[in-house]
């Protein structure tokens, strides 16, 4: 692998798409063999600012250096050759292909005559998991892939073709902590022989951990490049959002002597959970936090009339119930946020206003749509979640993610419910709407909403929640109130056999 | 990934020996009779009319895998026997090339609809039900309502090199499906049609040319159409616009039965041609059920649905072990 190259310049680009113009005179260096992260609210630029990388965009003006060479690759394959080698976020791998299939996609190793070399593309693939020490069959069809194998895959594609500068966007967003760690010692181990990383991430713990330098865009312009050694995490969110975050909405806690409104009883669904029991009263936000695996979803899913239990109880206001379906479940005053907006939360073939609509209208039935009380209910909703959006007509693909999941909040919203159930509330969204989403978590709570918070972002739980419910393996490890708990003591619950009384 | 595809035509071969077998026991004829469905001469007769489905198949497959659907193979089988016919009987060219212009102006339809697909961004379904439209109207418009008689100018009993016609489309079937099934497992350009139609997006990212290969994929389908047309108008003797009419679905069916999955990326050439062998049995033998003369479709709808639901129950339970 080539250690002498892997400067990057960006000099003053410009890109529009349209209308929306998407960078407006970035310039900026990342040094050869230097960890860079660059960071930004959604709709910052970072994608366009990726797009222009791995060749699917070009700038409109201003031009991009690879070692001082103006780079004008003008498709994927180029900017492969050229050295730029990509990991995006998992959901670009081949499914119905294997390891190895992914890895050569595109670039694969044929024989002269242009049959396939099956065998050399295997062994290669071999040694290039072996030297990221990860141990998975070259053969397995990618969908039955983990999604921190996936990423390795897309690193493994990367050195295949021998980059030398490795471009990551958002590789963390569904990994462990404990893959987070395997991978961040690869890319240290790389960085250490000379490849140049470009790091694009929400998490700005990990980009503290990873990068020496890190750029900031702000609204498709330069906001500056800061020193891990001389700035702070919070140096780092001004420049993002470009004003103070808002202020933290404080709450009364609700009394202890208040009936739960919503309880589980040994709540078992094998193989996913099992013997869970947890209240949640008015006004209270109870958190579950627990690795991906853990059956926390699941839970989520099952309180919510989406799958029924095995065995155990729910009880809504003291009253045993049995949902049958989703519908029974709203009808009993709960909604459920879940937590992959794209493929359960939003509708995009409808617009932004009918997305909101919709929970509510389920429930109203067959009979005529109240257009009217159909829009006022979504206007005042997205002016209490401050929802960005140019028209609540228009569809909410044109959304940012962060404005995404706050129309997904205030379509369960709109069912008027009394118990909110959240999965992962605040996944891939930026810093801006993550304060607005936890403001609002505790603006119902306060009005007395019952609200529990299945999450793995620890800061997340720490901030928000009143207690935490630990899960691992299906099981509940704990439950710690705010007050007693600390990032470490609820990571040995969720990854240890230390059991605390409830 | 080879081993599970195999699995999978094994699966499909299955099927059809026990669709084979469940009819020869069937049909079992009384003492001293010869069996009227399990005889070499029938055996040709299957082989013959599913070849014409079967040819057709290969390419929908290949358009399936990647994503993509094809409608227009029965009209272009349809204006191809119609096209060979003309050049032949009426312009009397010789039948060689007025099978080659056949050949291309299949070829061309599917490079029409790849350009609607690819560069005017129409959904298949649309652009290749649109090029349906066209091609069959077309066919209609040049025929006026005649057909072309090619079977009076051809040889009568005609053998090439010892070999009945007949075997013509057999024959072509089986070497088409050999050569394909090797380019789709075994070359790049079958492992980039296995990515598109898996992930488009990665695709375009991983530097395939996405638009070629979506292209390759319909001008195949359309070229392999017109071998079917070509076939079926010189085994048949015709040249006719009306022929071949709702076989686009018979030859999606055949590759699905095959093991194509319709959200693309999955399936198989040779599964394809297995799965045109197995309607083509159903078609041979239903009618010489007594009184089932009136159930065969909606038998050959129950098998389709079957014989999927079957596969994705076990696949199912593979994922699951």
């Amino acid at each position: 692998m080539p250690a002498d190259a892997g400067t990057l310049e960006f000099c003053d680009v410009h890109k529009s798409f349209g209308a929306v113009r998407a960078l407006q005179g970035v310039s900026f260096n990342v040094s050869a063999g230097e960890a860079h992260a660059v960071v930004g609210e959604n709709g910052a630029g970072k994608s366009t600012l990726l797009k222009i990388l791995a060749g699917i965009a070009r700038p409109d003006r201003g031009e991009v250096r690879l070692d001082g060479a103006p780079f004008t690759h003008a498709s994927p394959r180029d900017a492969l050759a050229g050295g730029i080698g990509m990991v995006f976020q998992e959901r670009l791998a081949f499914p119905n292909l294997t390891v190895t299939g992914n890895i050569f996609a595109g670039r694969e190793m044929t024989f002269p005559g242009g049959r396939l070399d099956v065998r050399g593309m295997r062994e290669r693939t071999q040694a290039l998991l072996h030297e990221l020490r990860v141990s998975i069959d070259p053969d397995l069809p990618m969908e039955h892939a983990s999604a921190a194998v996936a990423q390795l895959v897309q690193v493994a594609r990367a050195l295949a073709f021998e980059c030398r500068v490795l471009v990551l966007d958002e590789p963390t967003t569904s990994l462990t902590d404990a893959e987070v760690d395997h991978l961040f010692r690869i890319l240290v181990d790389l960085k250490q022989r000379g490849v140049t990383l470009l790091f694009v991430s929400h998490r700005l713990p990990e980009v503290f951990r990873l990068c020496d330098r890190i750029t900031v865009l702000r609204d498709g312009r330069f906001a500056g490049t800061f020193d891990r050694a001389t700035t702070t995490s919070d140096a780092i969110v001004r420049a993002m959002v470009g004003r103070e975050p808002p202020a933290r909405i404080e709450r009364p806690l609700p009394p202890e002597s208040v009936a739960p409104v919503l309880s589980a009883q040994s709540l078992s669904r094998p193989p996913f959970f099992k013997n869970v029991s947890c209240d949640v009263r008015p006004g209270e936000i109870v958190g579950i936090f627990g690795l991906v695996g853990s059956g926390r979803t699941e839970l989520l899913e099952t309180l919510f009339g989406l799958a029924a239990p095995t065995g155990g109880r729910i009880l809504v206001d003291g009253r045993e119930v049995r949902f049958r379906s989703a519908r029974d479940a709203s009808g009993a005053g709960l909604a459920l946020v879940p937590e992959d907006r794209q493929r359960l939360g939003l509708h995009f073939n409808l617009s932004i206003r009918h997305n909101i609509a919709l929970a509510r209208a389920a429930r109203a039935g067959l009979g005529a749509i109240d257009r009217a009380g159909e829009t006022r209910m979504a206007q005042s909703l997205a002016t209490s979640l401050a929802i960005r959006a140019p028209h609540l007509s228009a569809a909410p693909d044109a959304l940012s993610g962060g404005n995404q999941q706050k129309v997904v909040l205030a379509k369960g919203l709109g069912t008027a419910p009394r118990i909110l159930l959240l999965d992962e509330p605040t996944k891939g969204v930026d810093v801006g709407a993550k304060f607005d989403i936890h403001n609002l978590i505790r603006e119902r709570a306060a009005a007395g909403m019952a609200c529990l918070v299945v999450s793995s972002d620890l800061p997340e739980i720490l901030a928000l929640v009143d207690r935490v419910l630990v899960m691992r393996e299906g099981e509940v490890r704990g439950m710690l109130r705010a007050g007693d708990a600390t990032e470490e003591r609820i990571m040995q619950l969720a990854t240890h056999e230390v059991v605390v009384p409830a | 990934m080879r081993s599970i595809w195999r699995a999978r035509e094994f699966s499909t071969v299955v099927i059809l020996l026990v669709e084979i077998a469940f009819f020869g026991w069937y049909l079992w004829p009384e003492a001293g009779r010869s069996h009227p469905f399990l005889n070499l001469g029938n055996f040709l007769l299957i082989f013959k009319y599913s070849s014409i489905y079967g040819i057709a198949a290969i390419g929908a497959a290949v358009v399936i895998i990647s994503g993509g659907i094809d409608l227009a193979p029965g009209a272009i089988i349809a204006l191809t026997t119609v096209i060979t016919g003309y050049l032949f009987v009426v312009a009397g060219w010789p039948l060689w090339a007025g099978a080659s212009v056949a050949l291309a102006a299949g070829a061309f339809s599917g490079f029409v609809s790849a350009q609607l697909i690819v560069r005017a961004r129409l959904p298949p379904f649309i652009a290749t039900l649109g090029l349906m439209g066209i091609l069959r109207g077309a066919a209609f418009i040049v025929t006026e309502a005649r057909f072309y008689d090619l079977s009076a100018k051809l040889p009568r009993d005609w053998h090439i090199a010892g070999v009945s016609i007949d075997w013509l489309g057999p024959i072509v079937m089986v070497l088409l499906a050999g050569v394909f099934q090797r380019l789709m497992t075994g070359y790049q350009w079958g492992r980039s049609v296995c990515a598109v139609g898996g992930n488009e997006t990665a695709a375009l990212f991983s530097g395939i040319p996405v638009n070629r290969i979506k292209t390759s994929a319909y001008v195949l389908s359309g070229a392999l159409a017109a071998t079917s047309g070509v076939v079926l108008a010189v085994v048949q003797g015709q040249g006719k616009a009306d022929l071949a009419s709702g076989y686009e679905l018979d030859i999606i069916a055949s590759a699905v039965v095959g093991g194509a999955s319709l959200v693309g990326g999955r399936g198989s050439v040779a599964g394809a041609v297995l799965g045109a062998l197995i309607f083509g049995v159903l078609r041979n033998a239903l009618p010489q059920i007594p009184g089932a003369t009136f159930y065969d479709r909606l038998i050959v709808g129950v098998v389709v649905i079957g014989i999927v639901v079957m596969d994705q129950v076990l696949t199912r339970r593979s994922h699951a072990s």
